[in-house]
């Protein structure tokens, strides 16, 4: 019973800790992995006026996505300059591969010439996002 | 349309999950890790409506709580369930057959799985399912 008890204590603890560090990791704003060529891997090509493409990376069955969506389509409708490009990893799973992205959701911001600025695991945290994006100011 | 869960229903699920688990080890019965595999298996042969925990949390918790404001897909859930089967499976055949180590592996890794997702909402299983996806599209 005394080694079962300490299994147990132990086993909670260890998840403890991987739980605290992932729900950290979970929508935190990290610094990019400087990828390139991003409009290409969202197969578009910049407006005039664009400055930032968020590239979210969704799967078909991913429920914290939807939430994802809803936060970079408000933030581009708020911000000129922004643009929300969605793609499915299942449909195109070669995009993944090239950004290094093991999860859905995970969104990388480029700037106009297709470098990576940053990158979210997770539904975005708003203000961080915007915070750390180099936007123009609202209209 | 697929079939749609109660995303606390899963939580409650996983903490009654973690709760047998941990008297699993404590115990060491192989029993009562027999009877959490079937837990599991009914669900992963017949749909997560069936699942003995879900129906508990409809019957017991549901009606107080109102509506979810959101909901989530079942299949990753049902495949969740699936591994915690495979590893419930593997912990019961363990101690009932006296390879204790192996029981006690087994149903720690199941423990720590449930707990994550019980604690911190994150479902290790779905994440699996969504790599799995990836893989599956990427052949």
């Amino acid at each position: 019973m005394g080694i079962n008890l300490a299994v147990l204590v132990g086993v909670l603890v260890v998840a403890t800790v991987v739980g605290l560090m992932l729900q950290r990791r979970n929508g935190t704003v990290r610094g990019g992995r400087s990828a390139e060529g991003g409009w290409q891997l969202a197969d578009v090509a910049p407006e005039p006026a664009d400055r930032v493409l968020l590239l979210q990376l969704s799967s078909p069955i991913c429920t914290p996505c939807a939430r994802t969506r809803e936060q970079l389509e408000s933030l581009a409708a708020e911000h000129p300059g922004v643009r929300h490009v969605e793609i499915d990893v299942a449909d195109r799973p070669h995009v993944a591969k090239a950004l290094h992205v093991l999860r859905t959701p995970t969104t990388v911001a480029f700037d106009r010439d297709g470098t990576e600025l940053l990158r979210v695991g997770g539904v975005p945290r708003r203000t961080d996002l915007v915070a750390a994006l180099p936007l123009e100011e609202c209209r | 349309m697929t079939e749609q869960l109660d995303p606390r229903g899963v939580r409650f699920a996983a903490a009654v999950t973690t709760v047998v688990l941990a008297v699993v080890l404590l115990t060491g019965s192989g029993v009562l890790a027999a009877l959490q595999a079937v837990v599991f298996a009914i669900p992963v042969a017949a749909g997560m409506r069936y699942s003995p925990y879900g129906a508990l949390y409809r019957a017991l918790l549901a009606p107080r709580l109102g509506p979810p404001s959101e909901r989530e897909d079942a299949a990753p859930v049902r495949f969740s369930q699936a591994v915690g089967l495979v590893f419930t499976l593997v912990a019961a055949i363990g101690y009932l057959s006296g390879a204790t180590v192996l029981g006690v592996v087994a149903t720690a890794m199941a423990l720590a799985a449930a707990f994550l997702n019980a604690a911190f909402g994150f479902c290790l299983g779905c994440e699996m399912y969504g790599l799995l996806g990836r893989v599956r599209t990427a052949r």
